[in-house]
């Protein structure tokens, strides 16, 4: 009887885990986007004959399973905190650096030489055809290397940045230096793949120093928060229970009035979006997300204008060169379709205007690209 | 439908056992021949006609042995039997190797069918065939009722990857089993256990070889290229064994009992004993059917050495259609002749540590024969092994040995008979505290081994998407 009834009980404890997330899973009603993964989830897919033989139709109704079932963002949770169970210090291509850093993994093996040399040929001439300036920033594990797990590889940017130095000469801004020289500070998110503003406010430094303007113009105490809760795109890759952190900007860029206009309809008197602040991707705060062009006018009316092309990592640093400029173009070549020339020149007003390339190193190797 | 999937722990399993479990014996059958018709064709929408054929095609084949049996014309209708389905596997798994090879050596450019391989098509054949076999042979009775034959042969648990079960195994269970509750328990908790195997362990330590099996040789260190194909080592027992515990707590589930399919292969002392304890229906397979058939060892040792050779090849080409997989079978019958000849006397004389390191050695190699498909590949693949081409350890290999040594050592110890001692000197200790933890244990580790498998299922089609959305 005994084996019997522990048997019973055995049945009813295994039982019920499928039980009870088979009937939550039915009850609960499909989402249609996931915040934390930040794209659409799958729905239901339509049945025809024709469909389940030929199309897959098993194959995505359990798509639409897996990716509708309850508690799906929990489970992630789970799996992580297995993972570091394990003593494993990288999750979904994320280092879990010491300090509460989440860095994201790049590794030589990804890029080839013929993916960087085409690049940087790209960039030298549009360099040369536009007398730009280069910034181009490394990622976190280049600068934060003693909080990377230790032996981890990562790609080293610093070959990449020698060489693309050597093709633009003196058309080079080091931000590199600069930024190993505050290494010990929060100029990274701790859980995004972005700088910080005070990140931004030394790649100002560097590229004041280019300029022949005056460094040391936006300070740390100069920022102020907008959100202690950032949790950003590091943080979804790992689906952690951490703490947010903070973000900053610099009011000083705020002093004069703005008109900024996104993609050319949309209109703002900031170049900061609030509304941001209350979702999940707060990072869209600077220069309202992702836009293919953004056009800032200042209150600086000194003539001159700038053209930026650029990756999100400008997002944070554009603003700080408001009061240097009264038209900023700012271009993200990855939503426009069109002749990059071309559309320069029409915003290029008769007395020229300053080009400025900005990318974080990887950013650059994968993205950077433009239609003459 | 596979086992680790959301649509199958919560859709299939529990409405199917729900029905199951309430309708009377006389309609089990019924529900489990059409259950199991809807688990197959969930994958295979279209081959799954094909299945049902060779199922007909066997119980058809198997009332005429009857009818003719002691008759000459009962060979011919075996002989009918093994050429159809040994027809339809090599037609569907060989028949594009066997054109690509012609094409090769002839220079000709004959065009490929590219048929997709139906799933289990290697399993059920050779079951459909071993119940021709045995019936013919007078080891086991005809099945009269074309039902139960087809509940036989498309039974869910085993039909996508096995284990290879005889007829003769399930034959008095076909018809009025009794399910106890004991079966339903130990089923469960077999289920589990195979789960976590292939969820847990098998997924995750197949990471580290997915990630090296794409790194080009002329990078990999010696240390990355031992953890990578060792890695492989692990995935592949995992994954294997763990289906064959799902397989079989789930036919204990049904009221079958299905045969062990492994048996910690890793601690064998010789290549003879990991065969004795890898894919065991496998190997019991070929040895009665084809090895004892073409005299086995009786017919003198030349004829032993190339009867092993036979059956290897044929052993390793049903594990894939590829030279690489010849070759991996070939490699096991060059070990096993060197110990039938020799070897096996001189291991058991040595320390069995030694036999254990010996065996262990031979299956990583053998792994690289299994996990790489061209010469090339492997070739490069056991210089790396080698660290002559390259150095010894560098930051990569360092690194991938920090991050999956915790699992690697629960790796080991899983590979081991260990975690079952420890259980049951649990379980028959005669200190009522041990009883109350065996009883606590036994039903919450497997629960406990349910959820985090559930996690990793979950997780496995986490898609994050970073920048941007359309």
């Amino acid at each position: 009887m005994d084996e019997k009834r522990s048997a019973l009980f055995t049945i009813i404890i295994i039982a019920s885990v499928i039980v009870v997330f088979t009937a939550g899973d039915l009850i609960q009603k499909d989402r249609l986007f996931s915040e934390t993964e930040n794209r659409v989830l799958a729905s239901r897919p339509k049945f025809s004959l024709d469909a389940l033989l030929w199309e897959d139709y098993t194959g995505k109704y359990e798509a639409y399973l897996t990716d509708q079932f309850v508690s799906r963002d929990k489970w992630i949770t789970i799996k992580t905190y297995m993972d570091l169970a394990l003593q494993e210090k990288e999750v979904g291509g994320v280092y879990l650096g010491s300090d509460g850093y989440l860095i994201e993994k790049h590794l030589p093996s990804d890029y080839t030489n013929v993916q960087v040399n085409k690049k940087i040929a790209l960039l030298e001439k549009l360099v040369r055809d536009w007398d730009a300036a280069v910034m181009l920033v490394p990622t976190a594990d280049n600068i934060l290397t003693d909080k990377l797990p230790s032996y981890a590889p990562y790609y080293d940017e610093t070959l990449l940045l020698d060489q693309v130095a050597q093709h633009v000469g003196e058309h080079y801004v080091d931000v590199y230096s600069v930024l190993k020289e505050h290494a010990g500070e929060e100029i990274y998110y701790r859980t995004d793949h972005h700088w910080t503003s005070l990140g931004a406010s030394y790649g100002y430094d560097a590229w004041a120093e280019y300029t022949g303007n005056e460094a040391g113009q936006y300070k740390a105490e100069d920022m102020e928060p907008v959100t202690e809760d950032f949790l950003g795109t590091l943080h979804s890759k790992v689906n952690l229970n951490i703490d947010g952190e903070r973000i900053c900007y610099f009011p000083k860029t705020l002093e004069e009035p703005l008109k900024v206009t996104y993609d050319l309809e949309k209109e703002a008197d900031s170049c900061y979006e609030k509304s941001y602040l209350d979702t999940k991707n707060k990072y869209g705060f600077f220069l309202d997300d992702n836009h293919a062009f953004v056009e800032i006018e200042t209150g600086y009316h000194n003539h001159k204008s700038l053209f930026v092309i650029k990756d999100s990592y400008a997002n944070c640093f554009v603003p700080l060169l408001i009061p240097h400029y009264e038209k900023i173009y700012v271009l993200d070549p990855r939503y426009f379709r069109g002749r990059l020339y071309e559309f320069m020149k029409s915003y290029e007003p008769k007395r020229g205007m300053d080009v400025l390339v900005l990318y974080n190193c990887v950013h650059f190797i994968e993205e950077f690209a433009y239609i003459e | 439908m596979v086992f680790s999937s959301v649509v199958f722990l919560f859709r299939f399993f529990p409405l199917f056992f729900l029905l199951y479990y309430l309708v009377p014996e006389r309609m089990k059958n019924i529900v489990l021949f059409l259950g199991s018709l809807i688990f197959y064709a969930w994958g295979e929408p279209v081959y799954v006609v094909l299945m049902l054929f060779s199922t007909v095609v066997d119980y058809v084949h198997g009332r005429l042995l009857e009818r003719l049996r002691g008759k000459r014309a009962a060979r011919l209708v075996l002989l009918s039997s093994v050429v159809i389905n040994l027809g339809l596997l090599c037609f569907f798994k060989y028949a594009d190797f066997l054109i690509q090879s012609v094409n090769g050596v002839l220079g000709t450019s004959f065009p490929l069918f590219e048929l997709g391989l139906p799933i289990g098509i290697s399993f059920y054949t050779f079951q459909t065939m071993s119940y021709t076999i045995d019936v013919y042979r007078g080891q086991t009775k005809v099945q009269k009722n074309l039902l139960d034959f087809g509940v036989y042969v498309a039974m869910f648990p085993q039909l996508i990857a096995g284990p290879i079960v005889k007829y003769r195994d399930v034959e008095e269970r076909l018809h009025n089993r009794r399910i106890t509750l004991v079966d339903v328990s130990q089923g469960l908790q077999r289920f589990c256990v195979g789960l976590a195997k292939k969820v847990l362990l098998a997924n995750n330590i197949g990471e580290l070889w997915a990630f090296v099996g794409k790194m080009r040789f002329q990078e990999m260190s010696m240390l990355t290229a031992w953890l990578g194909i060792v890695a492989f080592g692990f995935q592949i027992y995992f994954d294997f064994s763990g289906y064959s515990d799902m397989a079989i707590g789930l036919g204990r589930m049904l009221g079958f009992v299905f045969p062990e399919n492994f048996n910690y292969p890793y601690i064998s002392a010789s290549v003879t004993e990991f065969w004795r304890r890898w894919h065991i229906s496998l190997g019991s397979w070929f040895r009665e059917y084809v090895y004892f058939p073409l005299g086995g060892s009786r017919r003198g040792r030349p004829r032993q050495l190339l009867n092993i050779l036979i059956v290897w090849m044929l052993t390793g080409i049903w594990h894939g259609a590829g030279w690489n997989f010849l070759l991996w079978g070939l490699w096991f019958a060059f070990a096993l002749t060197l110990e039938k000849l020799f070897l096996g006397k001189l291991l058991s004389w040595l320390p069995k540590g030694i036999g254990i390191v010996y065996t262990l050695l031979v299956a990583v190699a053998g792994w690289v024969l299994f996990a790489l498909e061209t010469p090339a590949q492997i070739w490069g693949y056991v210089k790396a092994m080698t660290g002559m081409a390259q150095s010894l350890a560098d930051r990569q290999g360092i690194y991938l040995g920090r991050q999956y040594l915790v699992l690697f050592l629960i790796g080991v110890i899983a590979c081991t008979p260990l975690p079952k001692r420890i259980a049951n000197y649990f379980r028959d200790s005669r200190t009522g505290f041990h009883m109350a933890l065996y009883r606590f244990g036994e039903k919450f580790i497997p629960a406990a081994m349910l959820l985090l498998s559930i996690a990793g299922i979950v997780d496995a089609s986490y898609n994050p998407f970073l920048y941007f959305r359309f």
